[in-house]
């Protein structure tokens, strides 16, 4: 079976500049933790996960205690969180995109997913366009 | 590729009866009546539209306002049916538009159309955005249905005039004032919807001889192919060429359900002319595909020998021209 087999054809992404509010509006009214982003020509330049968004909000030295415990309120996140508001997609997003082609197969979609512990995989063809996204249940319900 | 454009999708939610209420004036608290079968699908025009293409192994994306509970059933419907889904997601809540279909009286069925959510002026620029990206990868763009509330009818004439701009031929399957306001700027094909109100930018058509003038005000605006329905198993095309008179020889108790049969003509007319037929062909192929959806109970007929054998039932009768 090959990723175009298994994708959805669906195209719900961000552009380079859209801003933060507009991201986290977007992820709420869609139900999707993770959205591509395009540039002007609809290619693929990153991903933007509420993961990203939520640890560029939270204080730097969090992730080393692995724990946010100690924080007495959620008050400095929100702060945060408006500040970062206006500012575009591009400043929080992940560059290090790993996407797969629609010809591949689904061995190697399943290898991917698994070795960078990633919960979905956008799929671009071969001009970088952004033709469908791969989640893990897809690959699940396809084999089963 | 062909991009459709749904601007106002629905939930088309169906129930077959076996007999309605001949008159709900009852004295009753309630008047109860239980379906027989129900069903539910994706709708709107355009997604109609792209649902029938996809099936037919013609690349298609669809785009437009989803929101809601009802917006993810929409989309998963779509992308089941092998379409491609570039929606923007709005507040609020998808409409449903239930039709309700009596035993023997399908061909008039009752309906109920709610009027979808509001959309928002930073909804409709995300859109613009994203639209203009999609016309590069297009060849024919379809603008259907009706507008939800915040959008005014001028939007159809934007989206033609960018698709024009992109060079890719517009198609508009609406009616009332989204259509006139589209045919300022001069779509390729439309497909009017004169349903509710008989006319074509302000003119009547409801005669075949009304339906004729209104078609050819509809050329002298720029449209290259103009199709018509005049009665449930008849539709005109008029085209720069000439004006003909397409009819299938169907009894109305043949029909299970209409809904969406405008929709399969639509989509049929565009799978055949990208396919390389003429005008005249892709029209008589969109009227069997719509003759053909009419007379199963789901909405779009997806078997392409079913539409080629109802080809043999549209009889051509040239009117003028050609």
């Amino acid at each position: 079976m090959k990723a175009q087999d298994i994708m959805r054809r669906d195209l719900t992404s961000v552009e380079i500049d859209t801003p933060i509010s507009e991201v986290i509006y977007l992820m709420e009214q869609s139900g999707l933790a993770a959205l591509p982003v395009l540039d002007e020509e609809g290619v693929l330049v990153g991903m933007i996960s509420e993961r990203d968004i939520i640890r560029a909000a939270l204080p730097g030295y969090l992730e080393m205690l692995h724990s946010a415990s100690f924080l007495p309120s959620l008050n400095q996140l929100s702060r945060r969180l408006a500040e970062m508001a206006p500012q575009p997609v591009s400043e929080f997003m992940n560059r290090e995109v790993i996407s797969v082609h629609p010809e591949d197969e689904d061995l190697q979609i399943a290898d991917t997913l698994i070795r960078h512990e990633l919960k979905q995989l956008p799929v671009v063809d071969d001009a970088g366009h952004l033709v469908g996204v791969i989640r893990r249940i897809d690959l699940l319900y396809r084999l089963l | 590729m062909i991009l459709t454009v749904t601007l106002n999708p629905t939930l088309d939610k169906f129930y077959w009866v076996e007999r309605l209420p001949r008159s709900l004036e009852r004295v009753e608290e309630e008047i109860l009546i239980r379906a027989t079968k129900s069903d539910s699908s994706a709708g709107g025009k355009g997604i109609n539209v792209s649902i029938f293409l996809a099936c037919m192994g013609v690349e298609t994306v669809a785009m437009g306002f989803l929101a809601g509970h009802t917006g993810q059933i929409i989309l998963r419907d779509l992308l089941s049916r092998g379409a491609t889904a570039n929606f923007v997601w709005i507040e609020g809540e998808n409409r449903t538009n239930v039709t309700i279909l009596e035993r023997g009286v399908e061909y008039h069925p009752v309906k109920i159309h709610e009027e979808g959510p509001r959309v928002p002026s930073r909804a409709v620029e995300i859109f613009l955005r994203k639209y203009r990206r999609m016309l590069r990868r297009a060849e024919y763009v379809v603008l259907g249905g009706a507008l939800p509330p915040g959008i005014a009818p001028e939007f159809y004439r934007e989206l033609v005039e960018l698709a024009r701009q992109a060079g890719v031929r517009p198609v508009v399957h609406a009616g009332g004032a989204a259509l006139t306001a589209a045919l300022a700027a001069g779509p390729y094909f439309i497909k009017p919807d004169v349903r509710e109100v008989p006319q074509v930018a302000g003119l009547a058509a409801r005669t075949e001889e009304e339906i004729i003038q209104a078609g050819k005000h509809a050329i002298s605006q720029g449209v290259e192919i103009c199709v018509i329905s005049h009665h449930v198993t008849g539709d005109i095309l008029i085209t720069p060429e000439g004006v003909w008179d397409l009819e299938a020889r169907v009894p109305l108790s043949k029909y299970k359900n209409l809904v969406g049969a405008d929709d399969a003509l639509v989509g049929g007319v565009l799978y055949r002319l990208v396919e390389g037929d003429g005008v005249l062909e892709a029209v008589k192929f969109g009227m069997a595909a719509a003759i053909a959806s009419a007379e199963i109970e789901p909405k779009l007929c997806l078997a392409k020998p079913a539409i080629e054998l109802e080809m043999e039932q549209v009889e051509v009768i040239r009117k003028e021209g050609g």
